[in-house]
């Protein structure tokens, strides 16, 4: 235990994701020995981020105004979305350049366990979205499923399908198999089963 | 595969040894509580399969941080110098040739062992839970494609439980993903079925062959038992089981889930599944009488651990058929536990059946066993005492 202002920093610290009682501790003191300016340059980072950073209205990205900046760029193609599971997954497919399309960030996957249900996600959001395209799009025409590749992204996934094919909509999912460039002789047995599963026809 | 020599370093109560093996059957002697069977362990840890019956901290020396092992393993031309490093809670280091290895399991791609003790027992006698295991371990032996398989059916059951649980009771509209989690489950669930009765099939005629040698005759008899496939499902079974054998099963699974859907609200919980399954395991009553009974309640002792000792070494002969390798094979302790002319079959039987370490406290096994190799284990330490006796 340390002075108060000390400890309480600790267990602020030890509250965020991926840091634990001893990482918490060693980042205090960093913090504890930085000069004041920084210190303050670090708080006013926080405070701002909280104030000014805030859900896009449409799709559910970061955005610092109403909308998001893909929302707000009328050049991307309105007709596809692409469906995520956190913000993050935007900036991994944006690094492609590869999609021209738009985003949908559901916040999160279907799981009982942690008691995440079809209500606590950015669906009707979506659905909304789809049944009345907000002006200046297009009508959409295909909704990519691109949440994560394991138990409970795969379950939303198919949750996403049953709701959206009786649509008329064009659902599709990211397929699934071997990173590329790589050798095939690392690669694990599991990802290498799938894409044996998955392969296609070269010709058609 | 063949292990030419094994060191251990600070692994259970060895501080340090180096043993050197020989190519056919290796018996390892001492008194008990010497160290014989973690000699064992050590090399199953070796062949990536991890501690066939403790939790890794259990396997670091009192007061040692982290346990070493290195083995020399020719396979086919291959020289493989396997090192690996066992750290409690930050998990186990591979190297093959140094190169570092993604997980230890990938080890087992390379190596493989089969171990049996006296806790493999249980497989005759135990819950269902060891033989679902036994198949499924088996399984990813085989096809280590089919790794990921069980895990992901834990994953779904859990979900999936966990939704029945909650959401009669909550004012949740989560009730309609109850179709999606069904899904889910009838996929996934289907294909564990399908390698288990794939794996099962394979093994069958080995272990009817291995028990009617060890026994002097008799049969072993063992059937897939399920509560949700058809009974007469077992032709259709040996077909593909990717393309044939699952999706038939995940329609068999959906029938039965949406027959007792209300019940399963009501409990909370999937009553239905590979969860429940279990391997029925019957012997013939006598050499006369063919009648068939369920060996977990009516067979003597000995008999389940003969039938037990036939499925593990079908197991070696299915892996050195379908791997075109003979993988290593650990027998612990098994000698006492068998009368003299079974104790003969055996000793025999694993002559053919590539290396074997044999650990035995009994003086009886050592003519048994005619080994190539005697080890003589005192207080963690090995010492390679007579060569060739036979």
């Amino acid at each position: 235990m340390f002075a108060g202002p000390l400890q309480r920093l600790v267990d602020e610290l030890s509250k965020l994701p991926g840091i634990g009682p001893k990482s918490a501790q060693r980042v205090a003191f960093y913090i504890l020995k930085i000069s004041g300016a920084e210190a303050r340059s670090l708080t006013e980072a926080i405070v701002e981020v909280k104030d000014r950073v805030r859900l896009c209205e449409r799709c559910f990205n970061v955005a610092d105004t109403e909308l998001c900046e893909f929302c707000r760029d009328s050049r991307r193609d309105s007709t596809v979305i692409c469906v995520v599971q956190e913000p993050p997954d935007i900036i991994a497919i944006e690094r492609t350049r590869e999609y021209r399309g738009l985003y949908h960030v559901l916040q999160g996957a279907i799981s009982p366990i942690e008691g995440v249900g079809p209500d606590d996600l950015r669906i009707k959001e979506l659905l909304a979205r789809i049944h009345r395209p907000a002006e200046g799009n297009e009508p959409v025409i295909e909704v990519i499923v691109a949440t994560n590749p394991n138990t409970e992204g795969d379950a939303t996934a198919m949750y996403l399908d049953r709701l959206l094919s009786p649509l008329g909509l064009r659902v599709t999912r990211l397929a699934s198999g071997l990173p590329v460039g790589g050798d095939l002789e690392y690669a694990d047995e599991v990802t290498l089963g799938r894409a044996l599963g998955g392969r296609r026809r070269m010709s058609p | 595969m063949r292990v030419e020599n094994v060191e251990l370093e600070d692994f259970r109560n060895y501080r340090s040894a180096h043993v050197e093996l020989a190519e056919g059957v290796n018996l390892i002697v001492g008194r008990n509580a010497q160290g014989k069977t973690n000699l064992l362990e050590a090399v199953h840890c070796l062949s990536g399969l991890g501690s066939p019956r403790a939790a890794d901290s259990a396997l670091v020396r009192d007061g040692s941080e982290r346990a070493l092992l290195h083995a020399l393993v020719l396979r086919g031309d291959r020289r493989l110098a396997v090192d690996m490093e066992i750290r409690p809670g930050r998990g186990t280091r591979a190297l093959i040739n140094k190169t570092p290895l993604s997980g230890s399991r990938a080890l087992s791609a390379l190596t493989t062992s089969v171990f049996f003790g006296p806790d493999e027992l249980s497989l005759v006698k135990g819950s269902p839970d060891g033989r679902r295991r036994f198949l499924d371990e088996l399984v990813v032996k085989l096809r280590p494609a089919r790794d990921g398989l069980r895990r992901e059916w834990e994953r779904v059951l859990k979900q999936r439980n966990s939704l029945l649980r909650t959401a009669p009771r909550s004012k949740s509209t989560a009730l309609p993903t109850l179709d999606v989690w069904d899904e889910s489950l009838c996929r996934v669930g289907a294909a564990l079925a399908a390698a288990r009765l794939e794996v099962l099939a394979a093994l069958l005629p080995y272990a009817l062959k291995r028990y009617e040698a060890i026994a002097g005759g008799g049969r072993i008899e063992l059937a897939y038992v399920s509560s949700w496939i058809d009974q007469d499902f077992t032709e259709e079974a040996l077909g593909d089981p990717d393309t044939v054998a699952a999706p038939a099963l995940a329609g068999m699974l959906k029938r039965g889930i949406d027959e007792i859907r209300q019940r399963e609200l009501e409990r909370g919980m999937s009553l239905i599944g590979p969860q429940r399954d279990d391997v029925s395991v019957s012997l013939q009553a006598g050499v006369d009488n063919p009648t068939m009974l369920d060996a977990r309640t009516y067979a003597s002792q000995g008999d389940q651990r003969t039938s037990a000792l036939a499925l593990k070494l079908a197991e070696h002969d299915l892996l050195t058929e379908r791997l075109d390798d003979r993988p290593l094979l650990l027998l612990d302790d098994v000698f006492s536990e068998l009368d003299p002319g079974r104790r003969q079959w055996l000793g025999d039987a694993i002559r053919s059946m590539g290396q074997a370490l044999v650990s035995s406290a009994e003086p009886g096994a050592t003519e048994a066993a005619r080994a190539e190799c005697v080890i003589e284990v005192a207080g963690g330490k090995a010492v390679v005492g007579s060569a060739r006796n036979g």
